[in-house]
């Protein structure tokens, strides 16, 4: 018995060991969301980004020229838009004023920096140079001056990890603006996609998507992207539609984080992953 | 843990970093080159298929961990790759592998099977077109990665070869 044990072990021990470590993996991938590993992760992640934030302050420094550039051509082309924005502004108050009304919303926002990317066809995550003692918390939505970018899925002290637009698990209620309609976006491994759309909706290539005041992660309008294309599945009764981020991911390097975090009670009202906290 | 898996993690905590910090300035449309991989394949061509596994179970183990994905996603996907290059470890045939072309098909190969692997189990939509998938997420980034890996060729020692 023993000897043919031996014997099966010799001849198969590659896949024996190969069935046993894709097992633990699956096995472990099913528990990566608890709290326990979600603490591990947090802290290993934390030590992993101050070493990697060293490097990619170097990188960046390399980078800052054509950044400058850049960023003049941006403050030229703001400074035209604010300069029609306060004209606006001046219209607007002066109409508030005859409707009494006030402008209350003000969101604060922090400035960080990314630090590292882990980026791929299927999925991205950044880590970022903010965290906990910055008084991030994991849900705050992540912007860059094109758009929206992802949320905060976990923090340490001083780093934070982002759930970007191209993870396949963040799912984001989002609007058409011109038409007003409500639908579920998310990342399906290679487009960016509003899913489950009734054919009947008004949707066309070109509309701007911004983000939904229904949506329990991002209750405010943040503009997300451009309807790309329809896709006309021929049976059932919903489309899908590809949508085009205004955000580019691969050239992003600073960010900005909105300190906003919906109430616990709308929360606990809806389901979304991030519920579990 | 045996004393030679400790080389290729050392080695691994840089080319961590180098991965995403510096690799990601030379995406093109979002398709990176993968250094890890090509690490693996490297080791696993001189150390075996056992190895091999071993070693990408536990490179996935830390890469996830330090990069926020979800834990195992890596793994798996570096343990099935060190598998598949474990096929063509062979002693004699090593000096062969890494002075010439074969060593960059055998990274194609794995290059093509690990993040088609890895958007399988971490995208979780799966109703997508099975052949866009194998062009976008492996064909591409595969070719790449192997592309990168002409650079092992070329500047591997030749000494700790032969």
């Amino acid at each position: 018995m023993f000897r043919f044990f031996s014997s099966f072990w010799n001849n198969f021990k590659e896949y024996i060991v190969f069935v046993l470590l894709v097992i633990f993996c699956l096995f472990i991938m099913s528990f990566s969301e608890k709290p326990g590993i979600k603490k591990a992760r947090a802290m290993a992640f934390g030590t992993y980004a101050a070493v990697s934030s060293v490097v990619s302050n170097i990188v960046n420094t390399a980078g800052i020229k054509s950044e400058n550039e850049n960023l003049r051509r941006i403050n030229a082309e703001q400074m035209l838009q604010i300069s029609l924005l306060r004209q606006y502004g001046i219209e607007n108050q002066e109409l508030k004023g005859l409707l009494r009304l006030r402008d209350t919303i003000k969101y604060p926002i922090v400035q960080g920096t990314i630090v590292s990317k882990s980026i791929s066809r299927s999925q991205g995550s950044f880590t970022i140079n903010i965290g906990t003692n910055s008084e991030i918390e994991p849900g705050m939505p992540v912007i860059n001056d094109q758009g929206l970018i992802g949320i905060v899925q976990s923090t340490s002290a001083n780093y934070s990890i982002i759930r970007t637009l191209r993870s396949p698990d963040l799912r984001v209620t989002v609007k058409n603006e011109r038409t007003r309609v409500d639908c579920i976006m998310k990342w399906n491994g290679i487009d960016l996609v509003m899913v489950n759309v009734p054919k009947t909706f008004d949707m066309k290539p070109g509309d701007r998507i911004v983000t939904s005041d229904l949506s329990s992660i991002i209750p405010v309008p943040l503009p997300v992207g451009l309807v790309e294309g329809i896709s006309q599945v021929q049976t059932g009764m919903f489309n899908e539609i590809k949508v085009h981020p205004f955000a580019d991911l691969s050239k992003t390097e600073n960010i900005f984080v909105i300190k906003l975090i919906q109430s616990k009670e709308k929360n606990n009202l809806e389901l979304n992953f991030y519920n579990i906290k | 843990m045996r004393s030679d898996y400790i080389y290729p993690i050392l080695i691994f905590i840089p080319l961590a970093i180098i991965q995403t910090t510096v690799i990601p300035l030379i995406s093109i449309n979002g398709y990176v080159p993968d250094l890890i991989l090509i690490l693996l394949v490297l080791y696993t061509l001189k150390e075996g298929q056992m190895y091999g596994m071993i070693l990408g179970f536990v490179l996935g183990f830390f890469f996830d961990l330090a990069t926020g994905n979800v834990i195992g996603s890596t793994m798996l996907s570096k343990t099935v790759a060190g598998f598949v290059a474990g096929y063509f470890a062979n002693e004699n045939k090593l000096t062969f592998y890494l002075k010439s072309y074969p060593f960059i098909l055998i990274v194609l190969l794995c290059a093509i099977i690990d993040p088609i692997i890895f958007s399988f189990f971490s995208a979780g939509s799966l109703n997508t077109n099975i052949f866009k998938l194998f062009f976008e997420q492996g064909l591409i980034p595969g070719f790449y990665t192997a592309f990168v890996s002409v650079l092992v060729i070329l500047f591997y020692p030749k000494r700790s070869i032969g």
